[in-house]
């Protein structure tokens, strides 16, 4: 602890982040008053129908660029891809919350979170409680490394009320156990591509680095941090090729590219081709370049996934459209070669310009045919994302649906199926099955015994939802062989 | 739930589910608080994002509306889709093909730069231009070679030249460019790259370095405990029984060697029976001595510690200088033999009888040659070597050798040298004097020197310095003529000559030459001589000089000195080895009627070779001329002090003439090494010989270097 004290003592800015939030006091109102990391206030932005609304939000950073000073705000409840910059205009200083500083022995109120209470939260509050208060100490000297290599943004540890299910070795054993000369802290696990363990967050990877990339004829807004080279995160635009994916600094540099890469679809094997749909394998060892190039890409937009290991692993199976320039991505998925946890997506992206239109659908829809090849049931990595969860359920729903609605009476008796034959059908995990069935409260006990009951708006939707679904894989397009992985010394 | 009275059974997932309208049940909404009875599933997502906002209300919409509804979805940050450009930037069309494409992943790198030239490198292209035509693309080879030539530190505009091989104006105005632009340069190289891990680990947690390696683990499953140590068990076992093969494996070729071996001396028994050589007598006729040389008993200068202009020497001196401190813990086997007779040289001194030595004739040694280096058994390691710590003498104990036949030393015989046999007697006056000696080829004088014995057979020219060195070395021409010219014209063996002509024709190629004049002065050399004189042409064979050239080559990489570029690298050497050796297995088959010898035959070929490289350590005469020109005194002592035994390695007393068994392969080698170095074809032999002439430091060296294999340095050589 005595290091602890030492730390505060030269370098006060990092007392905000042991605080918590206590309502406010009068003197909030003082406009000349800073508002620093780890503050609350609501902030001004615009809903989907374009209404104003007041959120409450949490400063994560303040940076002063010439004239005015900006705010990398939170918004509480909201999912991290829309944190942004704001204006202090947009700051509701009249309810302003100060982070209070936190008290040396817990109490359950007292203890900082940014969010707040729920039922689960609560779990992960007591989890966090009984560790000493020692707990974030480790984040510090991460950050203060940061704050030396001069960036912009201040750092703010971890709220400890955020996720801190660690491991005890980064718990508050001792503070070295995160200092980089000491060994190695805690890596992350090898198998898989997400982290569910969010310890090693830092305001590093809580915040976006990148401001807009520029990728063929679009122009994404990055959702979370991706690590491309931090000399091209100060970039306004950072351009890529639209087929090999690789990172530029100018139009300039790009066009100049554009003039050796030669590539006009991803350099992989293409192993599905129904109109323009196309999708090609690349394999994460032997096509290094191409599927870091990717990886950083869906980093981008999807906040679990991990880059922390090499890509060998992995198979990539970029989806495409063509059209006279080439065939363009519009999303990919990744899969282990092998799964011990019977995974057959790691990650799965939609790139922004192509959400909301099937894709997403499509995409899982592969990765079912792929897992029926190989006459395997198959379940995407866990933690899903928002985003993820409501496809996935939508596609399981509409798939299941599709076989009880299509099952006809036997003889005249009335149709029935086991969940392993709905599991085998679909090549969807059993799990995901009755989760489905539940979602869709389809299962019923009735008279001794469960039942599935389809009711008259299960159905209706099912049908309305069939009919805006063009997109579909067809099997006989896919040329796919399964290769036994396991049999290979390494992937 | 409360209401019901009983438990729902699990739900089965093995039983059929019937499938009903809810209209087919109006009385289901009974039964609805049932539901619960079946265990949520998770969603898989994180609790706290699960409660998002936008998720919540996203479910809800479509709990409520079975379909999305265009303002319930969960709001993303815009993408744009605009791009005017796109068509200027992305120029060409792409017909789809009717096959899929199907990639070869190796085919995928081109030889492209990888660095982009940007707006900036534009304006310095455009004035380029003005003085000379420069093409984008050249400029971005010269960056990106710059680029990455710089690991830590900046290129220098001398290894920029090498490296670009371009005009010098463009060259200095690239460079100096470059050397602006990186020093403004924000990132840590002008190609953007992701951030690589470090080995210390001080990247861990950087979240900036990504794709990091995964470190051999094993991927453990779950709710296993104790899955990482049984994995390092399991690495550790493997290493084991790798360990385990690789030794089977030598142990066989081993073996294979040693049979090949005993074949090849039943087949010289065999002529020599043929023959009817029962006496020896063809081989002393054979090996009869030529014409005494005259001998200069004045005082001379040792000229042993030859110091070159090279770099390599003072390599080999620091090793040298360090030499008595690291004998004693010196880990390594090279060592053993020259511990071993230092202790044991006095003993040995007297001698052996000397029958032995016109026993063995040439052809019976290359035999050995062939065995030993014919199939390329480096890694063939003594099989005395596991008891060493049992024996007083530790590592340097000496060993019996399975199918060797030792001889008693002659203790009566004190002064058992070659020359006492009855063919020689009288010769052995001059034994235990410094006399002046001189080298055939080159025909110089090396000062005073002594010869006598080894153990192993090996001849030691003890040589001794005196102020008349300087005069001495003049005497060369007079020592010249009076040698005369005991080559091929004198050999009772002209079939030798003959056949080495046939094996390597002199056509008028250098390399030829240089083979013919050293397998001649080798044919002059290892005659067993009663004159001290005749030894020093056992030094001047190539047989040492090659043995020190390789173990440089060899400790080229490991030193990594300035010197490195002068000596053939590694493989290189191992390949002339093997390249030269088989050419000599061929001659050594085509000697064997001429083989009478049984002496020392049978001895496996492993110790034989160590016999070779010690005696070649003894060696401190000169092969090439530019090796007399200097000489180190400063050497000296240590020579002197631990040398003479040191120097001598296990070879055996009668095989006195043996030695020159590997020196066609050496020579030959040694030939090939110095060809195969256009640039510096003196320096490789030269500096050789220097190590050479360092003699009994050279193991030391070997050791040094790490060079660890028991006896693989001196079995390469």
């Amino acid at each position: 602890m005595q290091s602890a004290e030492t730390l505060w003592l030269c370098k006060p800015r990092f007392i905000s982040c042991l605080r918590s939030w206590s309502v406010t006091i009068p003197q909030v109102t003082n406009p000349g008053v800073d508002v620093v990391e780890g503050c609350r206030l609501p902030v001004l932005r615009k809903n989907q129908e374009n209404e104003d609304e007041w959120p409450l939000a949490e400063i994560l950073s303040v940076k002063e660029i010439p004239g005015r000073k900006l705010y990398y705000v939170h918004y509480i409840d909201f999912n991290k891809r829309l944190d942004e910059w704001v204006t202090p205009d947009r700051l509701d200083m009249k309810k302003l919350q100060f982070p209070k500083k936190e008290a040396k022995t817990p109490t359950k109120n007292g203890l900082p979170g940014s969010r707040p209470s729920s039922p689960e939260r609560e779990v992960v509050r007591a989890a966090g409680k009984s560790l000493p208060t020692k707990t974030s100490l480790p984040d510090f000297q991460v950050l203060q490394q940061q704050a030396q290599n001069g960036t912009a943004r201040r750092p703010m540890p971890n709220q400890p009320g955020r996720k801190r299910k660690q491991p005890p070795n980064c718990g508050g054993t001792d503070e070295d156990s995160q200092d980089s000369s000491d060994g190695i802290p805690s890596a992350p696990r090898m198998t898989g591509s997400l982290v569910s363990d969010r310890s090693h967050d830092d305001i590093v990877t809580r915040m976006k680095n990148i401001d807009c990339i520029e990728l063929g004829r679009h122009r994404l807004k990055p959702w979370y941090f991706s690590p491309y080279p931090q000399e091209l995160t100060t970039l306004p635009i950072l351009y890529l090729c639209e087929f090999c994916l690789k990172y530029l600094k100018s139009l300039k540099c790009l066009q100049r590219h554009l003039t050796k890469c030669n590539l006009r679809h991803p350099p992989g094997n293409e192993i599905y081709r129904k109109g323009t749909i196309s999708f090609f394998e690349i394999d994460g060892r032997k096509n290094k370049t191409y599927s870091q190039n990717l990886c950083l890409l869906a980093k981008c937009f999807l906040d679990h996934k991990t880059l922390y290991y090499d890509t060998d692993p992995f198979l990539f199976y970029v989806m495409t459209e063509y059209d006279s320039k080439g065939f363009h991505i519009v999303g990919y998925f990744s899969k282990e070669k092998e799964s011990t946890e019977d995974y057959n997506v790691a990650c799965i992206l939609t790139l922004p310009p192509y959400q909301r239109r099937g894709y997403g659908k499509l995409l899982i829809e592969f990765s079912y045919e792929l897992s029926k090849v190989e006459g395997k049931t198959g379940t995407p990595e866990k933690p899903l994302s928002d985003l993820g969860l409501l496809s996935y359920r939508s596609y399981w729903s509409q798939t299941i649906l599709e076989i009880l609605m299509d099952l006809k009476p036997d003889n005249g008796e009335r149709p029935q199926i086991t969940i392993n034959e709905i599991s085998e059908i679909t090549s969807v995990k059993k799990e995901d099955v009755i989760s489905t069935l539940q979602y869709l409260n389809l299962i019923n006990y009735y008279k001794g015994q469960y039942i599935l009951t389809l009711s008259e708006d299960i159905v209706e939707g099912h049908e309305r939802a069939m009919q805006k679904r063009h997109l579909r894989i067809d099997p006989k397009c896919l040329h796919f062989t399964p290769k036994d992985w396991s049999k290979r010394g390494k992937w | 739930m409360s209401k019901l009275s009983f438990r729902a059974r699990a739900l089965d997932a093995a039983k059929p589910l019937p499938i009903y309208r809810n209209k087919d049940l109006p009385d289901l909404k009974d039964c609805v608080s049932i539901n619960r009875a079946v265990p949520q599933m998770p969603t898989g997502m994180e609790k706290e994002e699960e409660s998002e906002h936008h998720l919540q209300r996203a479910i809800s919409a479509q709990s409520v509306f079975r379909e999305k509804k265009e303002n319930m979805v969960i709001p993303v940050p815009e993408a744009e889709s605009n791009i005017t450009y796109y068509d200027r930037l992305y120029k060409g069309e792409l017909k789809i093909p009717k096959q899929l494409f199907h990639i070869q992943p190796l085919g995928l790198d081109n030889e492209q730069p990888d660095y982009d030239m940007d707006s900036e490198d534009e304006t310095l292209l455009n004035r380029l231009n003005r003085k000379m035509e420069i093409k984008p693309i050249q400029f971005e080879t010269m960056v990106d070679r710059l680029e990455k030539a710089s690991a830590n530190q900046l290129v220098t505009i001398t290894e920029a030249k090498l490296l670009l091989n371009e005009d010098d104006y463009l060259l200095k105005s690239v460079y100096d460019y470059w050397v602006r632009k990186r020093k403004n340069c924000r990132g840590p190289s002008l190609i953007p790259l992701i951030k690589q891990e470090k080995r210390d680990g001080s990247t861990n947690n950087d979240a900036y370095v990504a794709f990091r390696r995964r470190t051999e683990k094993m991927q453990t499953r779950k709710n296993r405990k104790n899955d990482e140590a049984s994995y390092e068990k399991m690495l550790k076992l493997r290493r084991e029984f790798s360990r385990t093969v690789t030794i089977l494996e030598m142990i066989k070729r081993r073996e294979k060697s040693k049979r090949e071996l005993l074949h090849l001396t039943l087949e010289v028994v065999e002529k020599r029976y043929q023959m009817g050589d029962f006496t020896g007598e063809v081989l002393s006729e054979v090996t009869a001595p030529l014409a005494e040389k005259p001998m200069y008993t004045s005082p001379i200068t040792l000229s042993n510690g030859n110091r070159h202009n090279h770099k390599a020497e003072i390599k080999i001196k620091y090793h040298g200088h360090h030499n008595i401190s690291v004998k004693e813990e010196d880990p390594f086997d090279f060592v053993r033999p020259r511990k071993k007779y230092t202790r044991r040289d006095p003993l040995c001194r007297p001698g052996r009888p000397a029958k032995r030595q016109h026993v063995v004739n040439k052809a019976d040694i290359k035999q050995y040659d062939f065995h030993s280096s014919g199939e390329e058994d480096y890694p063939l390691s003594p099989p005395s070597e596991p008891d060493e710590e049992n024996d007083p003498d530790g590592a340097f104990a000496f060993r019996r050798k399975a199918g060797c036949s030792y001889l008693a030393p002659c203790v009566a015989q004190s002064s058992g040298f070659l020359w006492e046999h009855p063919e020689l007697v009288g010769l052995d006056a001059v034994r235990y004097r410094h006399s002046l000696t001189a080298l055939s080829v080159p025909q110089r004088c090396v000062g005073l020197a002594r010869r006598r014995v080894g153990r192993g057979g090996r001849i030691l020219m003890d040589r001794a310095s005196s102020e008349l060195d300087t005069v001495l070395k003049q005497l060369d021409s007079a020592v010249y003529t009076s040698f005369g010219r005991p080559g091929p014209p004198d050999c009772p063996d002209p079939w030798l000559s003959s056949q080495n002509h046939k094996t390597m024709p002199r056509s008028g190629s250098s390399l030829a030459d240089i083979l013919s004049n050293i397998q001649d002065l080798r044919w002059r050399c290892f005659r067993p001589r009663p004159t001290q004189g005749d030894c020093t042409g056992d030094r001047s064979t190539g047989r040492p000089s090659v043995d020190c050239r390789l173990s440089e080559a060899l400790l080229v990489p490991a030193k990594n000195s300035g010197s490195g570029e002068l000596f053939l690298n590694t493989p290189s050497a191992y390949f002339a080895a093997s390249a030269v050796i088989s050419a000599s297995g061929q001659v050594n088959n085509e000697n064997k009627p001429h083989n009478a010898t049984v002496n020392g035959v049978l001895q496996p070929s492993g110790e034989l070779w160590m016999n070779r490289s010690g005696r070649s350590l003894c060696g401190g005469g000169p092969l090439f001329p530019a090796h007399t020109t200097t000489s180190t005194p400063q050497s000296l002592p240590n020579h002197r002090d631990q040398g003479h035994g040191s120097a001598v390695s296990p070879a055996h007393h009668h095989h006195n003439a043996r030695p020159s068994g590997p020196l066609p392969s050496a020579l030959k080698l040694a030939t090939v090494a110095t060809s195969s170095l256009d640039r510096v074809p003196k320096v490789t032999p030269a500096s050789a010989i220097g190590s050479m002439a360092r003699d009994n430091h050279e193991p030391e060296r070997l050791a040094l270097n790490g060079i660890s294999e028991t006896t693989v340095p001196m079995e390469v050589t």
